[in-house]
């Protein structure tokens, strides 16, 4: 994909990115839940706004910088996962998905009470369950949610806008108008003894958190946003402090204008404000409509971006296998995740079952309150391990206090919830454990960067962290190393090599016939010699099948017709998910060298799973010598060079070249020990590099070089790869590449 | 060769609308042939799926239709709010004799839904459509636009 295209992809602006967080806010706090807020405080209930904005803008921070360190789809999932690991990854993913489930749940009900304020529905008594008017409006409702979002009904970047700005401009009337009927003494007592105090103002929190619930959204859509390290932070920053802003003038309002305890009986409140309100300027049945139909739009806004929402943390879920990719297909005809949003349209119709609006409130917030608590850990914890990738656009201030108090308050509002509602967040908590330990454990590979961070420093971290951080290490997926042939000749060599690893990985080998067409004859060469191909390709699949059983390793076999047959490794790659490629590199092996690919730059730079590229001169792994400058790359090398000698019994030798004798003397014995090289035998030396690779290469029957410096694919394709040492050395020579972020590669290459 | 075959751009929007293409364009003379998938953009607001799901799966539709067409096929993907205008620009782009389309039919309510893509790329092109029959659809040809 050229980068024009990218920018293409990315269709957000600073505007729409800010009314997904606005539109998915406002809804819940103004239109569905000000009566209910204002029997729970009083009018202190507009601090308890106050105080759920201020625990939203520390999370709203925390997520501004993971965002624009990894604009990726799903979000506040996808950064728990990446940072802690899959098992807390489960926890988040599950609580985000669920706790969206609810809050759609919520948001609908709310659409319910307002459609059954001028269209007459029924009250429907199923044996001992009662379904209420607004909960028949929110079926009927949901329901057309999902199918609109299933279907992927075409809506237009405009109508967003056009929507948000709708609501803010009538809300704004509103609470002019309103204003004006205010009356400062119908706010006294500002605490109210009936609801406890100033002690209720958190509790209120507790209840009205779910009207926050529409800032890490944003984070969803990361990878769509233009320019997402400068509009991702002042999108989420902003909608926070927006719809704060609002809430808490809109409470005063509704408030000053209504006594809190009428307030707090009435249905629809809002409706109740709006005809005195605008019954000033005689307009009061006006009034009315407008905020009916406002608070449709609202809450039908809410609902909506929420389930778009839990498609995309299905997606991130899946891609990381937590999930079945199953749930994750695009519809043939809508191009839509049709069946993550009927299984999320199940659920949100179950939960609107439930029927009471502050259970499902409260569920929504406590679930989110779990992942906003791990998403202020996560932020912790990249910054602590500090790898290179993690380079965010937007810093958090006041770091690491800003994270900490997320943290904190996050978990912290948890304890104002209601027993039952505790009790469901230690509930979801356990099922995402069991659900990781069950289900996700045996298929993802992914670690987090926490695991990575503890077991790469079991040194000097407690034992307990380290046997924990292993206990929890994923081991699902199966280790599959491709192999691509292309010369017959080479053939048995590669699939040893590619054999002996996914032996001592319980992986499977997949061999993969690339037959390259001249660009020339195109087409009709393959239609007319595809016979010619196909005895060829047999042949030489067959050989590769029988190689590969001698060493009782399962074995596929796969053609590919192709012009450029080193692009089709990648893409072969990527397609059977691959975790290595072993490949030959000769003159005839995979494309010519030296040839000038446009569309190769793109894919050599960004390798998608560990290489390694055999020069073959006999496979023979008596005695490896592997030269050392620390890396990725060497520490493949090292894998190999350990893998092999305890297959095939071989000496292993360590070289490293420092500046100085005691320097790198110092290095290589680190480096042994670090990679569990401590039996081989270490050679530290000084002067030419090359030199000293060829003199300790003349004992070796085989020399696994890392690619330290540069892109070992991208030379190799491009023909620039000057590395005497590699023709002058008798014995064969494997390069190994390891798999990295993109990001990191084009920092250093790019 | 019919010089109309050169190089021909295949819209693919699906799996099963690879397989269909890769049936319907069996038997033909085909020169070189460039696959483009594109993903719908809302333009503005969230797409109706994740776009990188959306590239996953385009990559998915062109190794259904390599393994169909059994031989090598250039492929693209591209981005825009309107699909029929973004296979236009690719065509030119890529210099296309022509945009090969394989109408799949369905209801006037599922292409009410989708848009209709190979509608407006019949009426809105201005470069050469051939219009193939689906020929898994048997009997059903009341939809099928013949091209001379």
């Amino acid at each position: 994909m050229s980068s024009g295209d990218e920018e293409l992809a990315k269709d957000l602006g600073p505007l729409a990115a800010l009314t997904i967080g606005v539109g998915t806010m406002i809804g819940a706090g103004i239109f569905v839940l000000p009566g209910e807020a204002a029997a729970e405080a009083g009018p202190a209930v507009a601090l308890s706004f106050i105080a759920g904005g201020v625990i939203s803008m520390f999370t709203a921070m925390s997520a501004s910088e993971l965002g624009t360190a990894m604009p990726k789809a799903g979000g506040s999932y996808y950064y728990v996962n990446h940072a802690l690991g899959p098992l807390f990854g489960s926890i988040a993913g599950m609580g985000n998905w669920m706790g969206l489930a609810f809050a759609s749940a919520f948001y609908t009900i709310g659409f319910g009470d307002y459609l059954a304020t001028f269209v007459p529905l029924p009250t429907v008594e199923v044996a001992s369950l009662v379904i209420s008017q607004s909960q028949i409006g929110a079926l009927l409702a949901g329901t057309a949610f999902v199918v609109v979002n299933y279907v992927g009904a075409k809506e237009t970047g405009r109508l967003q806008n056009v929507i948000v700005i709708t609501l803010v401009a009538i809300l704004t009337v509103f609470s002019v108008l309103g204003f004006m009927q205010a009356d400062l003494s119908t706010l006294k007592p500002f605490f109210p003894e009936e609801t406890g105090g100033a002690a209720a103002i958190l509790p209120g929190t507790a209840l009205v958190f779910v009207s926050f619930l529409g800032f890490a959204k944003i984070t969803t859509v990361a990878e769509e946003i233009k320019n997402p390290g400068r509009n991702l932070p002042l999108a989420i920053i902003g909608s926070v402090a927006i719809v704060t802003t609002m809430y808490a003038i809109i409470m005063v309002v509704l408030m000053g204008v209504i006594n809190w305890d009428i307030l707090g009986q009435s249905e629809t409140p809002v409706l109740d404000v709006a005809e005195i309100g605008f019954g000033t300027i005689g307009a009061g049945a006006i009034g009315v409509g407008l905020l009916t139909f406002a608070g449709l739009l609202a809450t039908a806004s809410s609902a909506n971006a929420s389930i778009l929402a839990s498609s995309r943390i299905n997606f991130a879920m899946g891609r990381d296998k937590l999930i079945s990719p199953w749930l994750n297909d695009i519809h043939d005809r809508f191009a839509t995740p049709y069946r993550s949003i009927a299984v999320t349209g199940g659920f949100i119709l179950a939960f609107i079952l439930i029927g009471d609006i502050k259970v499902l409130a409260k569920a929504g917030s406590v679930l989110h309150l779990i992942v906003y608590g791990l998403l202020n850990i996560a932020l912790i914890v990249m910054r602590r391990a500090d790898t290179p990738e993690y380079d965010p656009d937007f810093t958090v201030p006041l770091y690491p206090i800003v994270p900490i108090l997320g943290a904190v308050t996050s978990f912290g509002l948890i304890a104002f919830m209601k027993p039952i509602e505790i009790g469901l967040a230690v509930g979801f908590v356990v099922f995402g454990f069991v659900w990781y330990v069950l289900y996700a454990r045996t298929q993802t590979t992914k670690q987090g960067v926490l695991s990575e961070y503890v077991l790469s420093r079991r040194d000097r971290i407690p034992d307990p962290a380290v046997s924990a951080a292993e206990t929890v290490k994923p081991d699902g997926g199966e280790y599959t190393v491709m192999v691509p042939l292309a010369n017959p000749e080479h053939e048995t060599d590669l699939i040893t090599l590619a054999s002996a690893i996914a032996k001592a990985r319980g992986g499977t080998v997949e061999a993969v016939h690339i037959a390259t067409v001249p660009d020339q004859t195109s087409l009709e060469y393959g239609a007319e010699h595809l016979d010619e191909i196909d005895a060829e390709s047999q042949e030489l699949l067959d050989q590769a099948r029988a190689d590969a059983e001698t060493f009782g390793v399962d074995v596929e076999t796969h053609t590919i017709l192709s012009h450029e047959s080193f692009e089709e490794v990648f893409d072969a790659a990527r397609d059977h998910e691959a975790d290595m490629v072993v490949m030959g590199w000769g003159e005839d092996s995979h494309g010519s060298p030296g040839r000038a690919e446009s569309t190769l730059d793109d894919v050599t730079q960004d390798p998608p799973c560990d290489f390694l590229v055999l020069k073959d001169r006999g496979f023979t792994p008596g005695h490896i010598l592997l030269p050392t400058a620390g890396g990725p790359d060497s520490e493949l090398g090292a894998e190999i060079a350990k893998l092999l000698g305890a297959e095939y019994d071989s000496d292993v030798t360590v070289l490293h070249v420092g500046d100085s004798q005691s320097e790198a003397e110092a290095f290589i014995e680190s480096w042994a020990e670090e990679h569990d090289l401590d039996d081989a035998e270490l050679i530290a030396t000084t002067g030419d590099v090359e030199t000293a690779i060829e003199d300790a290469a003349r004992g070796c029957s085989m020399v696994i070089l890392g690619a330290t410096e540069r892109g070992l694919l991208e030379r190799l394709v491009s023909g620039s790869l000057v590395m005497d040492v590699v023709d002058d050395i008798a014995c064969s020579v494997l390069l190994a590449e390891k798999a990295r972020d993109r990001s990191l590669w084009e920092r250093l290459f790019g | 060769m019919d010089r109309l075959l050169d190089r021909v751009l295949l819209p693919v929007a699906s799996q099963a609308d690879a397989e269909a293409t890769a049936a319907a364009i069996d038997g033909y003379d085909i020169g070189e042939t460039v696959a483009v998938h594109v993903v719908e953009k809302a333009g503005g607001a969230p797409d109706k799926a994740s776009v990188q799901q959306r590239e996953e799966a385009a990559i998915e539709v062109f190794r259904v239709l390599r393994e169909a067409l059994d031989r090598p096929i250039e492929t693209e993907i591209r981005y825009g709010t309107d699909v029929a205008e973004a296979i236009f620009e690719a065509a030119h782009e890529i210099g296309a004799s022509s945009i090969v389309v394989t109408p799949r039919g369905g209801s006037r309510w599922i292409r009410l839904l989708t848009g209709d893509v190979a509608l407006s790329l019949v009426t809105e092109t201005d470069l050469p459509v051939v219009v193939l029959p689906d020929v898994d659809r048997e009997g059903d040809t009341e939809e099928v636009v013949d091209d001379e």
